[in-house]
């Protein structure tokens, strides 16, 4: 060993042993969480997997090594067709709600001139997550149905003389009201991505002689695609996955996945096959998640 | 000036979202005091017979306390494991790590129902006898991410340069911990909190397959609001509402207390 090497090897060793502490206080903060999600999620999910590989033969279940569960859902009547259904409801609720929420997100971020009136309506927000989504639906039914509260006011202004039956149960209601539900997540999401918008860059862009609309669509659109684009996978998953709006406001053909999946393990009583489904889903969910990421990651601006 | 735009513009297209956003409470709240069987018009006159009806209902009571209680403990779970699954994240590369981020936050986008089917199947196989707390551990795996994400976020926007330099001048992991990094991130824990309890206190999805004899809130409702409808339930969610508000608002002030000492 040289003198230099010499000199060397006691910061080596104690590199060598600071990369063990960090490991260790790695494992520390690491362990606990990745247990839960071992205990909570991984296994379950290898037992729906397990599962969806057998069948049900007079209500008992025969473990097999079968993908039969998972050729159903692509080719038996209806379980692809409401997946794509479902997701379609999902689509159009995540656009309809970044539609309502924008202008909302704008004026908190934008116009709103005092701290205390900001927090007012921040929490004017919020505040209709806690009334229960239960009662919420169920009061649309009350507003949309035809002795509902619109209904009446139409025919008191003279509108129509019969109450229109078109506002409840069909896809339209169950949109509209997972639209009312979801929006204050779009909201917040919205919001949370303009208030990063320096002030700064919207004074230069009016001193370079932008008028307000050219700044909102140069500037600010541009900048609010990644809080979009958060808000609608919330939403569009929180949609996709409802099973409460098809029974309360929905037609009879207004079912969707999750519906069906409840009707498969309490009714059917085919536990295999709903849990194909929900590896299906399973499929669908990490996909969106890693679509979601590279999409949020292309997106953003840094200031 | 940070504002742009037409101003009249924008604040009407604002108000009329809010009030979209009230449509539907404000229908609840008023129907909630309305002297007739049914829920819609007319309206029949004014009447607190709802509300004692209500506390006058033990079911409906106990499923309120029922839904408190496991709301505390996903709060409970989420920070336990969510904390520290944020620090992780935050602070150190391993491999795996993506993957690990990717499960973290798939309940987000499953439906509940799916997480649901899981887990009873995990639970039917080890027996475990469905209660409230199989459904705080259903809750608890699926809110956990808000947690994570919230704090994960934060503790991204403090760096790392205050807790080297705690360290720099011999804090211990405990007291960096205690003194560096939990001051830093309380507020936002603080709001994660708040949002996992509120989330839970609601959730139907994931609940409504893991559920045994005792009923949550919602659970209570859902069983209601599929038979007889009877004011009541406006009643309840009306006096939710309200407890809400009265705690949303204690909540952020003392938050902001916190934010205001730490600027200070």
């Amino acid at each position: 060993m040289t003198t230099i090497e010499r000199a060397v090897e006691p910061a080596r060793t104690s590199i060598r042993s600071a990369r063990a502490i960090e490991r260790r206080r790695l494992l520390l903060w690491l362990l606990p969480p990745m247990a839960w999600f071992t205990v909570f999620m991984l296994i379950p999910y290898a037992m729906l997997l397990y599962t969806s590989l057998g069948h049900v033969d007079d209500m008992r279940f025969i473990p097999g090594l079968s993908l039969d569960n998972f050729v159903r859902v692509f080719t038996v009547d209806p379980y692809l067709g409401v997946i794509i259904k479902s997701a379609r409801i999902g689509l159009m609720t995540a656009v309809l709600s970044s539609v309502v929420a924008y202008p909302l997100a704008f004026y908190l971020a934008f116009h709103v001139r005092t701290q205390r009136l900001k927090f007012l309506i921040y929490l004017l927000v919020i505040v209709p997550w806690w009334a229960s989504y239960l009662v919420k639906a169920y009061a649309w039914k009350t507003i949309l149905g035809s002795g509902g509260i619109l209904n009446v006011g139409l025919q008191e202004l003279g509108f129509v003389h019969e109450p229109v039956r078109l506002f409840l149960y069909n896809e339209f209601s169950v949109v509209m009201t997972l639209t009312y539900i979801f929006t204050p997540f779009a909201v917040l999401s919205i919001y949370a991505q303009l208030e990063r918008v320096p002030t700064s860059l919207i004074e230069a862009a009016r001193n370079l002689g932008a008028d307000g609309w050219m700044i909102f669509r140069r500037i600010i659109l541009p900048i609010s695609v990644p809080g979009i684009v958060a808000g609608a996978i919330i939403t569009f998953s929180l949609a996709f996955g409802d099973f409460v709006a098809p029974v309360l406001v929905g037609g009879p053909d207004s079912v969707m996945i999750s519906n069906v999946v409840i009707n498969l393990l309490g009714v059917a009583f085919d536990w295999p096959l709903a849990a194909a489904i929900g590896l299906v889903i399973i499929t669908l969910g990490l996909l969106l998640i890693s679509a979601s990421g590279w999409l949020e990651e292309k997106t953003q601006t840094r200031f | 000036m940070r504002a742009f735009g037409n101003r009249t513009l924008v604040t009407a297209l604002a108000m009329s979202v809010l009030a979209f956003l009230y449509a539907p409470i404000l229908v609840m709240m008023v129907f909630s005091f309305n002297d007739s069987q049914y829920t819609g018009l007319p309206f029949n006159g004014f009447t607190l017979r709802w509300y004692g009806e209500l506390f006058s209902d033990n079911q409906m009571l106990m499923s309120i306390w029922n839904s408190i209680f496991v709301g505390i403990g996903v709060v409970a779970i989420s920070v336990l494991f969510g904390l520290p699954a944020a620090i992780a994240l935050d602070r150190y590369e391993f491999p795996g790590k993506g993957l690990f981020r990717r499960i973290v936050m798939l309940p987000i986008v499953l439906p509940g129902i799916i997480t649901g089917v899981a887990l009873l199947s995990f639970y039917l196989t080890i027996h475990l006898r469905l209660s409230l707390y199989t459904i705080m551990l259903g809750q608890g795996t699926a809110l956990m991410c808000i947690t994570i994400t919230e704090v994960f976020a934060r503790l991204q926007q403090l760096g790392k340069s205050q807790a080297e330099a705690a360290a720099n001048l011999g804090a211990n992991d405990w007291e960096i911990f205690r003194q560096v990094t939990l001051p830093g991130i309380r507020s936002a824990l603080f709001g994660a909190m708040l949002i996992a309890f509120s989330i839970s206190f609601d959730e139907i999805a994931v609940t409504f397959l893991l559920t045994g004899r005792e009923n949550t809130l919602p659970m209570t409702l859902w069983s209601l609001l599929r038979r007889e409808v009877t004011p009541e339930v406006n009643a309840v969610a009306t006096l939710v509402v309200f407890l809400s508000i009265i705690l949303i608002v204690a909540g952020m002030y003392s938050s902001r207390g916190h934010a205001n000492e730490r600027e200070a």
